[in-house]
């Protein structure tokens, strides 16, 4: 599947225009359409006591995004690219979902919805739950040094962490298209550290030995549609190890595909994705299973 | 003689409300559509006289719509009214992009009024169009 529509969500407070400039590389591919959406929360608006709804902030709130929206969609329209917006007021992830089915949209590119830990223990992710809902890639996007240092371009040197899960390889599916946005790819899986209990350090090597021959196979595919690729291995908790590899690797973004539903356990524990999204410092690129692309 | 038809495409219900007050009071019906797909879709079925248009709006913009009817052989003799928020240099330089991505070459809308707009300046527009 191409990226020809991407959904862009801000808040204004952790998303800027710059970070979707970072994102027109993917017009060399097939980007043609962007869709702003801003949600304005219902407890901006309503729920405040003796107050009722309040109609007047909803105005305001909807004339500062569309102020903004009108500012970025000019400078998109200038350079051809088609665009549509929406200002609503609900929740984030139905709306989103909306949006989303509304438009057709290929990506979605949304800030980090961090929560507080209190939060995170008894709220689904929102980035968990829009992915799960709709089945179409959500792109965290992050500033990596920092909001002050600008947007890097994402799809110019990321990492990709697989599991040879079946979504794994729909992500691969994924990156072969883009061979003209990315200039370098790092192919990684973590091993579990339990191999290192084994008492054989010939066992150890043999699984090592197993992932580098799978990550070379996934890499000879990437470089077949001219992505230079590289594997590597690494043993560990998957979620510090993949963010260690991002680093040395000097990764513009990390990329993983999620299971096909989070369990009660990744619910509570959380799943290395959701961890990923929710604190790796490198803007993340989230795959899920089952859709056609 | 038959009441003309204006369709007027926005995504905002206050300014369709706003934009088809304005034609209903100067004797004209109007037909409403809430983004550029709907519009295409009312114009072919109701084949208005007149086109009111919004730029920035869902699922399709007025940009496309608007190029979509100028190069539309049915279509293209029909007036257009751009109102919108969007800077009217900035949607001739769409335009501009547009054809040089392998479009077709469109002329420039007939009348382009940027948003809010009073209702005599509509009103004279309108008629000018259909009086």
């Amino acid at each position: 599947m191409d990226i020809q529509k991407v959904l862009f969500v801000t808040k204004f407070e952790e998303l800027w225009f710059d970070a979707l400039e970072s994102l027109m590389d993917l017009r060399q591919v097939s980007l043609n359409h962007v869709v702003f959406l801003n949600v304005i929360q219902r407890e901006k608006v309503a729920l405040h006591r003796g107050k009722g709804y309040e109609k007047k902030e909803e105005v305001r709130l909807r004339e500062m995004a569309n102020i903004r929206f009108i500012n970025w969609a000019e400078n998109l329209f200038e350079q051809g690219i088609e665009v549509g917006a929406y200002i609503v007021v609900g929740s984030l992830v139905q709306k989103v979902i909306m949006a989303i089915e509304n438009e057709n949209i290929d990506l979605v590119v949304i800030g980090n919805q961090r929560k507080g830990k209190i939060e995170q223990l008894y709220a689904h992710s929102d980035i968990m739950e829009i992915i799960r809902r709709s089945g179409t890639p959500v792109l965290v996007y992050k500033y990596k040094s920092g909001p002050e240092a600008g947007a890097e371009k994402p799809f110019e040197k990321p990492l990709l962490a697989t599991s040879f899960s079946e979504t794994s390889n729909i992500a691969v599916n994924y990156l072969k298209n883009l061979g003209k946005v990315i200039k370098k790819i790092n192919v990684i899986n973590v091993a579990d550290p339990k191999l290192l209990k084994e008492s054989s350090a010939m066992a150890v090597q043999k699984t090592r030995k197993e992932s580098r021959r799978k990550l070379e196979k996934i890499c000879d595919m990437l470089s077949s549609e001219g992505i230079d690729a590289t594997p590597s291995v690494y043993i560990g908790n998957p979620v510090h190890e993949i963010e260690n590899a991002a680093k040395e690797f000097n990764a513009s973004m990390i990329i993983a595909g999620t299971s096909a539903k989070e369990s009660w356990r990744e619910r509570f524990v959380g799943s290395t994705p959701r961890k990923l999204a929710e604190n790796s410092v490198f803007p993340t690129l989230l795959i899920p299973p089952g859709k056609q692309i | 003689m038959s009441q003309k038809k204006v369709l007027v495409v926005d995504d905002d219900p206050d300014v369709r409300l706003f934009n088809t007050t304005v034609v209903e009071e100067n004797g004209f019906i109007p037909i409403e559509a809430t983004n550029g797909e709907e519009g295409l879709k009312k114009l072919k079925e109701e084949k208005p006289d007149l086109v009111i248009l919004d730029v920035l709006m869902p699922r399709q913009s007025g940009i496309r719509l608007y190029r979509e009817l100028k190069t539309d052989r049915e279509f293209k003799d029909v007036n257009v009214i751009m109102l919108s928020g969007i800077a009217k240099k900035t949607f001739l330089r769409s335009q501009k992009a547009l054809t040089e991505f392998g479009g077709e070459a469109v002329p420039e809308p007939e009348v382009y009024l940027e948003k809010p707009v009073e209702p005599e300046e509509l009103a004279a527009a309108i008629k000018e169009f259909l009086d």
